[in-house]
């Protein structure tokens, strides 16, 4: 299919991770569908929906683990979908496309700071407070916190390999919160001064298992055994439907040029790098999830995904159903 | 100072010379290095004090270190009285050069004895850089076992890289991969084998930032983490109630000016940076340490250090040794 150059730009920023961050990516991609819809040269409504489902996939196919990436993209096409089934014209069809686009945007943005006014709540005057790599939602919170006039402190980690905690430290000194920086081999070492850890989320399973940045579930391992609070920033955008009908969430590996320059690998012929962007943090190292909608333990994850999801649970369900039914 | 001294001082503070065994000996070639050139027992005395003070400082918590150091001033201590400089000098060639060949022997045996653990088709996880740890896992090759080594990075500082180059060019598989992914790769993983800087007398192990994340990711997945060491690393200072020292590093040794500029920060302007260079792993997540006498548990430190130096202990704490025998006339 004809997917615009305007749009291939914006795949290609998610995947080399120009754009990066699970609330980022998923603006990034309801942007991508509405500038396609802006930019569709003309043609009949079959054929509309046709292109804008291949721009999905141009925009899907970039990164595998993210979650609110396909969300954001089913958020606008479920919309376009159903007003193409009730006989909508092309016209009609762009301006769904365009207008579902903006409210997913503004809805990302709205649920963001609505996190940050929920979870500050949770922060008490005098916290140290830890963050891994650089969450929106995460810093949401600690931003918000910190205007409360809460005198707090941050340790950021570094984010290895792509040293995500710096832009983190540089966002918070910005903000005027204190901030130190550490390597993420001293989360340990430090976590007995931590009072709470805040971090972010790229999905959350239907069990309330939450993949997030390499390193996230060795953190929460630490703070488990230190007894501090492990939150969860995630806006229910986060949750993942088809883990619902048994789907694993995929972790990518990354190329080891991330980790090491190519010359070391040149000059070891038997390492091999492996370089996860991602782990699973199992839900009884998480206190809680803080989402737009209100704060729930992890094991109520599932609630977040019918609710906000019955739709989209029950076509996965027939999808799971009749392809069971097709096996036998 | 002399410039060699310098050289070691900087290697040994800053994390060149990470491995602790690799430190204490530098040391005291250094300071034979510099005997040579002295041409009093005023100045020799000096020398040692200066230059022995400076390098306890640079390496606070490494307990063989300190305990060659003892073992020097103590071979030396009466020459030192007499004023016989020519015996000071023989005296402390002969403790370096059996210190030398000691240190050889014990890494050897404790080395023979962790292949003994380590079966074919073992998945190792290791971290930082260990003499020792390495000594093994090349002995486990030389068996014929089939031997896969996880290495993670180990920032700051990356000895993770110097311990894979070192394994891969001995034709040993690596895996090498970022801290924050131990947990992760925990799972593949059959046993942790580690090095120390130091072992206190609670059986508590001081060693590079990050083994205390991966003792603790093991014993969440039930891997058994073997900790390699000579009983000259146990801490003896500890059992008075002397607490081993963690030494942090300068922000320039983690952040790179580049990597700052990239996103808009200096070194200096709002922001701090905490750069560690050791963490203590508690006993509780350690099996066995396993000494040249042999494998142990951790909370048997304590019976170890009796045979080694007496019940009720009887040693001279090294600072107190080196300012009496070192003492200006």
């Amino acid at each position: 299919m004809r997917v615009p150059e305007e749009v291939l730009r914006i795949a290609d920023d998610i995947r080399c991770m120009r754009i990066r961050g699970a609330s980022r990516i998923a603006q990034a991609a309801a942007r991508g569908l509405k500038l396609a819809a802006q930019l569709y040269p003309g043609g009949d409504r079959e054929d509309y929906v046709k292109y804008l489902q291949g721009v999905r996939e141009a925009l899907r196919s970039t990164r595998p683990t993210a979650v609110s990436l396909p969300n954001a993209l089913s958020y606008v096409m479920s919309r376009v979908m159903k007003a193409y089934d009730s006989g909508a014209d092309l016209r009609e069809l762009i301006d769904v496309t365009v207008k579902s686009a903006d409210e997913f945007i503004g809805y990302s943005r709205t649920a963001t700071k609505r996190i940050g006014e929920i979870g500050a709540g949770r922060v008490v005057d005098g916290d140290i407070i830890l963050t891994h790599c650089n969450s929106s939602a995460a810093l949401s919170i600690i931003t918000r916190a910190h205007e409360e006039g809460k005198e707090i402190e941050v340790f950021a980690t570094e984010t290895r390999p792509r040293y995500q905690g710096y832009i983190t430290v540089k966002t918070l000194r910005d903000r005027g919160v204190p901030v130190t920086l550490i390597p993420d081999s001293a989360v340990r070492l430090v976590m007995k001064r931590v009072d709470r850890v805040f971090v972010g989320a790229d999905a959350v399973a239907a069990n309330g298992a939450v993949v997030n940045k390499i390193g996230t579930s060795l953190i929460a391992l630490a703070a488990k055994e230190a007894r501090v609070n492990f939150f969860v920033a995630a806006e229910t955008y986060k949750f993942s439907p088809t883990t619902v009908v048994g789907e694993l969430i995929e972790i990518e590996e990354r190329s080891p040029l991330e980790v090491v320059p190519e010359e070391f690998l040149r000059s070891c012929r038997n390492v091999r790098v492996r370089n996860p962007a991602f782990d699973v943090t199992p839900p009884e190292y998480i206190d809680a999830i803080i989402t737009e909608r209100g704060v729930i333990p992890p094991q109520a994850a599932i609630l977040v995904l019918k609710e906000e999801y019955g739709w989209a649970l029950k076509d996965y369900m027939l999808k799971a159903t009749a392809e069971i039914e097709e096996a036998l | 100072m002399d410039a060699s001294c310098r050289e070691v001082l900087e290697a040994i503070r800053y994390g060149r010379i990470q491995s602790a065994t690799k430190a204490a000996l530098s040391v005291l070639e250094a300071a034979l290095f510099c005997l040579r050139r002295v041409s009093s027992v005023n100045e020799a005395k000096a020398t040692l004090r200066d230059f022995f003070s400076e390098a306890l400082e640079a390496r606070p918590a490494n307990a063989l270190l300190m305990n060659v150091i003892r073992g020097a001033i103590l071979a030396v201590r009466g020459r030192l009285a007499e004023g016989d400089l020519e015996g000071v000098r023989r005296a402390f060639e002969r403790y370096y050069r059996d210190t030398v060949k000691l240190v050889k022997e014990v890494n050897e045996t404790i080395a023979r004895m962790a292949v003994n653990r380590i079966e074919s088709g073992d998945c190792v996880m290791t971290y930082s850089y260990s003499t020792i740890v390495l000594k093994a896992l090349k002995l486990a090759k030389d068996e014929g076992k089939e031997v896969e080594v996880y290495v993670p990075e180990s920032r700051p500082g990356l000895e993770g890289l110097r311990m894979a180059k070192e394994l891969s060019d001995y034709g040993i598989r690596v895996t090498l991969f970022v801290d924050s992914a131990i947990r992760y790769l925990m799972k593949e993983v059959d046993k942790v084998m580690i090095g120390a800087e130091a072992i206190a007398a609670n059986g508590a192990v001081v060693n590079k930032v990050g083994t205390s994340l991966v003792a603790l990711a093991a014993s969440e997945a039930r891997v058994n983490v073997f900790v390699l060491a000579p009983t000259m690393k146990f801490s003896p200072e500890t059992i008075y109630g002397e607490l081993v020292e963690l030494l942090e590093r300068k922000p320039e040794s983690l952040v790179s000016e580049d990597k700052l500029k990239e996103v808009g920060l200096r070194l200096g302007e709002g922001f701090g940076v905490k750069v560690p260079m050791f963490d203590v792993t508690p006993p509780e997540y350690i099996d066995a340490i396993i000494t040249e006498k042999g494998l142990i548990a951790p909370q048997a430190v304590t019976f170890m250090l009796r045979e080694i130096y007496g019940w009720p202990f009887q040693f001279a704490p090294v600072r107190e040794l080196l300012g009496e025998a070192c003492e200006s006339p």
